[in-house]
């Protein structure tokens, strides 16, 4: 109960953030340089009333203030205006290009913490072994190397070279088998793995590098706590005290580090997109801005941040379900 | 060796290898615990007390090793070594392997209780679920006869309610209980020994006095041995049958509690308990030990304590004092290992020139006897 309660508590503080973020984004957004109605009747001749006439219409000709309230109640009822570039509406092309981006984002991390994790545990057991100089030094690199770099090597590898997965686009799982022209559900997974496979790896490795020496690290900290060695002291299993006794506790900058890289890894999203041709948030971000499609930018970015504070507030809860130390705030 | 005796430590060295150089934090100390007795190790921080009871578990880590000596519990070998014809020492076939010392030793024969009640205990696991996962392991009880147990010696320990105690988590508890916890754990494997490091240093005096009684009580009722480790003369006065004085890796007297206190004869011994709070002595009249203990890397040679002795004279610079026995009576066993006490020419030679004594000027301000204040000499870091 108590720990519903933290839930709801957290997502009502988080909307004063949403609103503080939607404000920044248009306040930046007005701010940019290219008048839109100049852009959207490009190439076409035009006299002032026409040009006077689309502001009006979009209500172009009102002050800030007034324009900024009307998209703030646009927004809460889910609309995000309209894209003239598109010819659609906002939210609808956000919904369209949502599942990708999370689906990608929501992958690498799966892949990142199965590999990290155990990784991670295995080189603070054999701390200052070979397995462990290795699993830094990977770890390192990993860190180090840019993920589109990585995306275009993985490309050119298992892509161009070796022939065996794809080079781009996806698979998506909730579509019709017959659209994609597969015999049905099963190849249509299959198909999805396959296509996912390489922009996982590539977006995963910088998460799965940091996940990995913070494990480490985390671990070989428990490992030397006074309750491990009571543990020990008390004839518990080496197992036993790398699974269980010193395992929980240390997981716990894990889920901190695990939400705050989830905008390093949306914004990871942004190029690994555009290295596979991924029609995600991502590409369509980079698009927009060349297109100077301001609302389809206001759009991204704040569909973004909302993912990232949603992310963030999943980690706190996790966390709170972990440590049983952090107060739901009724105590005390 | 005494027919009662349960655990012998016989020229136990504990050494650790680390880039400074070769850090001698137990280098030679033998001594034993009978059955049902209170054995105490008192020394100040750094004397090397806790790596003798973590040798004695064998949970020596990494840098350090036990590199020689022999220690017995009843009839088993925990650690031995052989000598070969190269003068090497390997281990014993006998000794325990490490399955065994997790198996038949640690928990269910000598179980440990640590310093530092706060850090004992596993934050994200509740008191039962650890508790219980030590009876499970060092008792042939499982499952709701293990929390059955787990509970009756919560009580016994002195924790109100314990069946709802038992599910909440070590931040819900006090230092004091949390001790308790960690005392119950100890008595709930049913240990023939118990190693109690510094069990009340964390707490305050009211709640050190409680745990105390405690103890004592409890002891009688079940007649565990125990090696009760402290820096405070105080606590060994209370509850030990039998002390063990260390200093810098060396035990330098050894005795009944009452010798120790009542026939002191190593000066070192002398001057801690010339620093104990007493209520016959103002603050003013307490004497605290002069500098601080050298390192156990490069420890002074000869006597390891002359560089802070007030009685040291040039002799005990060049001969390592033997134990000697000094009792009175023939079944005392009080051994101390001071030259004063040996025919080694310690009279006849000439008083150091003493920190002590004569120059202070080079000590610093806040070391010198007069500044100084208990908290340094007798402050575990
Ligand atoms: S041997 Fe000398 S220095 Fe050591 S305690 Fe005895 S008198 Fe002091």
């Amino acid at each position: 109960m108590t720990l519903l309660r933290y839930t709801i508590s957290r997502f009502v503080q988080a909307i004063p953030v949403l609103i503080g973020i939607s404000f920044i984004t248009f306040v930046m957004v007005n701010a940019l340089p290219g008048d839109p109605v100049a852009i959207m009747l490009e190439g076409q001749e035009v006299d002032r009333e026409t040009i006077e006439a689309v502001e009006r219409r979009y209500g172009l000709d009102r002050p800030f203030h007034e324009r900024f309230v009307t998209y703030m109640l646009g927004l809460v009822q889910g609309d995000l205006g309209y894209s003239f570039h598109r010819d659609m509406p906002v939210s609808q092309l956000m919904w369209i290009r949502l599942g990708p981006t999370l689906m990608l984002v929501f992958s690498a991390f799966v892949f990142a913490l199965v590999t990290a994790v155990p990784l991670g545990v295995l080189a603070a057991k054999r701390r200052n072994e070979p397995t462990d100089h290795v699993s830094r030094l990977v770890a390192l690199v990993g860190v180090s190397t840019p993920s589109f770099w990585i995306g275009i090597m993985l490309i050119l590898i298992f892509a161009v070279w070796l022939g065996w997965l794809p080079s781009g686009r996806l698979v998506y799982p909730w579509r019709d088998p017959a659209h994609y022209g597969f015999d049905g559900r099963l190849e249509l997974y299959y198909q999805t793995i396959r296509h996912l496979l390489l922009p996982m790896v590539a977006l995963g490795t910088l998460q799965m590098a940091t996940i990995m020496r913070i494990e480490r690290s985390s671990m070989v900290e428990s490992l030397q706590e006074d309750y491990v060695q009571l543990a020990r002291a008390y004839g518990v299993p080496e197992r036993t005290i790398l699974r269980k006794h010193a395992f929980r506790a240390a997981q716990l900058p894990i889920i901190t580090i695990v939400g705050l890289n989830l905008s390093t890894a949306l914004g990871g999203a942004v190029l690994i997109e555009t290295v596979f041709e991924i029609n995600g948030m991502g590409r369509l971000l980079i698009q927009s801005i060349q297109q100077l499609d301001y609302q389809v930018v206001m759009g991204v970015t704040i569909v973004l941040a909302t993912i990232f504070v949603i992310g963030v507030i999943i980690t706190d809860i996790s966390y709170a379900y972990v440590d049983p130390r952090v107060s739901y705030g009724d105590r005390e | 060796m005494n027919q009662n005796t349960i655990l012998s430590v016989d020229g136990l060295r504990t050494h650790f290898y680390t880039e400074q150089g070769v850090v001698r934090a137990v280098d030679d100390i033998s001594f034993d615990v009978r059955q049902g007795e209170i054995v105490g190790i008192v020394g100040e921080s750094g004397a090397g007390k806790s790596v003798a009871t973590t040798s004695i578990l064998r949970l020596i880590e990494e840098p350090g090793e036990i590199v020689a000596g022999e220690i017995t519990y009843q009839d088993t070998t925990i650690v031995g070594f052989d000598e070969r014809s190269d003068g090497t020492l390997v281990p014993k076939d006998e000794m325990l392997t490490n399955r065994q010392m997790r198996s038949q030793v640690r928990g269910n024969e000598i179980a440990i209780i640590f310093q530092d009640p706060m850090e004992s205990l596993n934050p994200v696991y509740t008191v039962g679920n650890q508790l219980q996962e030590f009876i499970e392991l060092n008792r042939d009880l499982s499952g709701s006869a293990a929390k059955k147990e787990g509970i009756d010696v919560l009580r016994e320990v002195g924790i109100p309610e314990p069946e709802a105690r038992f599910g909440d988590y070590p931040h819900e508890f006090s230092g004091g209980m949390r001790q308790r916890v960690l005392i119950a754990m100890a008595l709930a494997c049913r240990p023939n020994l118990i190693i109690a490091d510094e069990p009340t240093t964390a707490l305050d005096v009211t709640v050190e006095g409680q745990i105390l009684n405690l103890v004592s009580d409890l002891q009688e009722e079940y007649g565990t041995s125990f090696i009760w480790v402290t820096h405070d003369m105080g606590v060994v006065a209370e509850i030990c049958d039998r002390v063990n004085v260390m200093y810098l890796g060396k035990i330098v007297e050894q005795g009944p509690v009452d010798e120790i206190f009542y026939d002191t004869k190593h000066p070192y011994t002398k001057a801690l308990l010339e620093s104990v709070p007493r209520p016959d002595r103002t603050v003013d009249e307490l004497n605290p030990i002069v500098g601080t203990m050298p390192s156990a890397i490069d420890p002074p040679r000869g006597c390891r304590f002359h560089t802070r002795c007030p009685d040291a004279r040039e002799a005990c610079r060049e001969v390592d004092p033997q134990f000697v026995d000094v009792s009175e009576t023939p079944d005392t066993e009080h051994r101390t290992a001071c030259i004063k006490y040996d025919d080694v020419g310690y009279w006849d030679s000439v008083p150091l020139e003493h920190a002590s004594e004569q120059d202070t000027s080079y000590i610093d301000e806040d070391q010198r006897p007069e500044n100084r204040d208990l908290e340094q000499t007798e402050g575990e870091p």
